[in-house]
């Protein structure tokens, strides 16, 4: 018989690859527990299974859920993503943001939004928001964020990152909007303190220009 | 000895050719795996879940398409056949409620036919689905046994040696899995799971056990199968 993990103690094959059909957890073990599920895992009676393939992780105190990098997007509540207006209807916007379906956002749905200012997108429009709902079945509904953050300390530039794969950026000069296209793509296998020294050598090429 | 068969290459009956599996090798699809057998070579790409099922589809599912491109010549009734087998196992092993009213493609491109193609094909397709992080149950594993004129049961065929047998299945079962449950609690109807067949396609003429031994040996190749599936994707994570 194997060893039934304690209550109270992650499952043993926290930080190890997991796949679809890996049983992680056993509830019949774990009476009067909450158990917070992330991506990537789902319940079966009284079993949490694994459903895509990754590493499994556990942030205490009690939320597991399987990290593994896909190319599609699956839209989750509270998400900033970057989408593209596709068309437009009397109540809500359509929007693309690369995942299975398409999003809604109302027309009210912005600051001091009422009947009498709607903005008006044409299709093609971009668009920074935030995902307000996304439930499976339902097309996610979206709400207009604010103000952008400035970053950047020594190249001027404006930036927002979408969670579906779509970031944007913008400067005074095309070649510095190149520049830091061409870190943040660079950078996508490197690890942090790689990250830092390409980051710095492509900083020290501009300046010298 | 009257059962061994000295095969060409020089494997013994119950030795697989020479595995090689990549994955993320398409950049513009979804998920992409390679996954060749010897000389039999597939690759398969997977496009979705996009928006919108086909017709005749039912929209409270996820709809799943497989295209099987073969490597010269038209699409005939044969690739038809084989996309709709591809079709129903890959339904099997995925979960289509969790992204209804969606289409997920599957495109599968045959490389090189040297014998047990099918098989391949669904290998590389499960490993591709997996790369897309489409939801499944469990991963599938796909092998090809054939059965000799004189009743011995011969695994992964050369398209030479499938072409001499007598008969040949090609089966299909689930891999196995790492479990937190207690050994025993997840038995249906007395078995494992690993031991259900998802798909079983035969070809020829075999006799009940001769069935029966293809199925018990496939089954075991397959556990071993389902090993170097996992520690393959433990390396490209």
């Amino acid at each position: 018989m194997e060893t039934k993990p304690s209550n109270g103690s992650p499952a043993k094959f926290v930080d190890q690859l997991v796949v679809p059909g890996d049983v992680i957890l056993d509830l019949s073990t774990m009476a009067e527990q909450t158990i917070k599920l992330g991506g990537g895992l789902r319940q079966d009676c009284d079993a949490i299974s694994v459903i895509k393939a990754g590493i499994l992780r556990f942030s205490k105190p009690n939320k597991y859920w399987v990290e593994s990098s896909q190319k599609r997007y699956v839209p989750c509540a509270e998400d900033s993503v970057l989408g593209i207006v596709v068309d437009c209807k009397p109540d809500n916007f359509l929007v693309d943001i690369k995942g299975p379906s398409v999003a809604f956002l109302p027309v009210l749905a912005f600051e001091g939004g009422t009947r009498r200012n709607i903005p008006r997108f044409e299709a093609g429009t971009l668009i920074y928001v935030r995902v307000v709902k996304a439930n499976t079945g339902m097309n996610p509904e979206l709400s207009c964020v604010d103000v952008l953050e400035t970053l950047g300390k020594k190249l001027p530039f404006e930036i927002a990152v979408g969670l579906n794969g779509r970031v944007w950026v913008n400067a005074g000069s095309p070649s510095i909007v190149i520049v830091v296209g061409n870190a943040i793509m660079k950078s996508e296998s490197l690890t942090k303190v790689q990250q830092k020294i390409m980051a710095e050598k492509l900083l020290q090429r501009v300046q010298q220009e | 000895m009257m059962m061994e068969t000295d095969r060409k290459d020089g494997r013994t009956p119950n030795q697989p050719r020479m595995l090689s599996c990549s994955r993320n090798i398409l950049h513009r699809a979804h998920g992409s795996a390679s996954w060749s057998r010897g000389e039999t070579k597939v690759l398969a790409a997977v496009y979705g879940p996009k928006a919108g099922t086909k017709k005749n589809e039912d929209p409270e599912k996820a709809c799943i398409e497989v295209i099987w491109k073969p490597k010269t010549g038209q699409i005939g009734k044969a690739e038809k056949e084989c996309e709709m087998i591809m079709k129903k196992t890959i339904q099997s092993i995925c979960l289509l409620t969790v992204n209804p009213n969606t289409t997920t493609s599957v495109v599968v491109q045959v490389v090189n036919d040297d014998g047990a193609l099918l098989p391949c094909a669904i290998n590389a397709a499960c490993a591709a689905l997996v790369d897309a992080g489409i939801p499944m149950k469990h991963l599938a594993v796909a092998i090809c046994c054939c059965v000799a004129e004189e009743g011995s049961v011969v695994l992964d065929p050369t398209k030479l040696e499938e072409q001499q047998m007598r008969g040949f299945a090609y089966l299909v079962f689930p891999n196995s899995a790492l479990s937190a449950l207690p050994k025993g609690s997840s038995l249906v109807d007395g078995e494992p799971l690993e031991h259900g067949i998802i798909t079983s396609v035969t070809h020829g003429v075999m006799s009940v056990d001769e069935y029966l031994r293809c199925v018990g040996r496939g089954r075991a190749a397959c556990a071993k199968l389902s090993d170097v599936l996992r520690r393959s994707l433990q390396k490209s994570e």
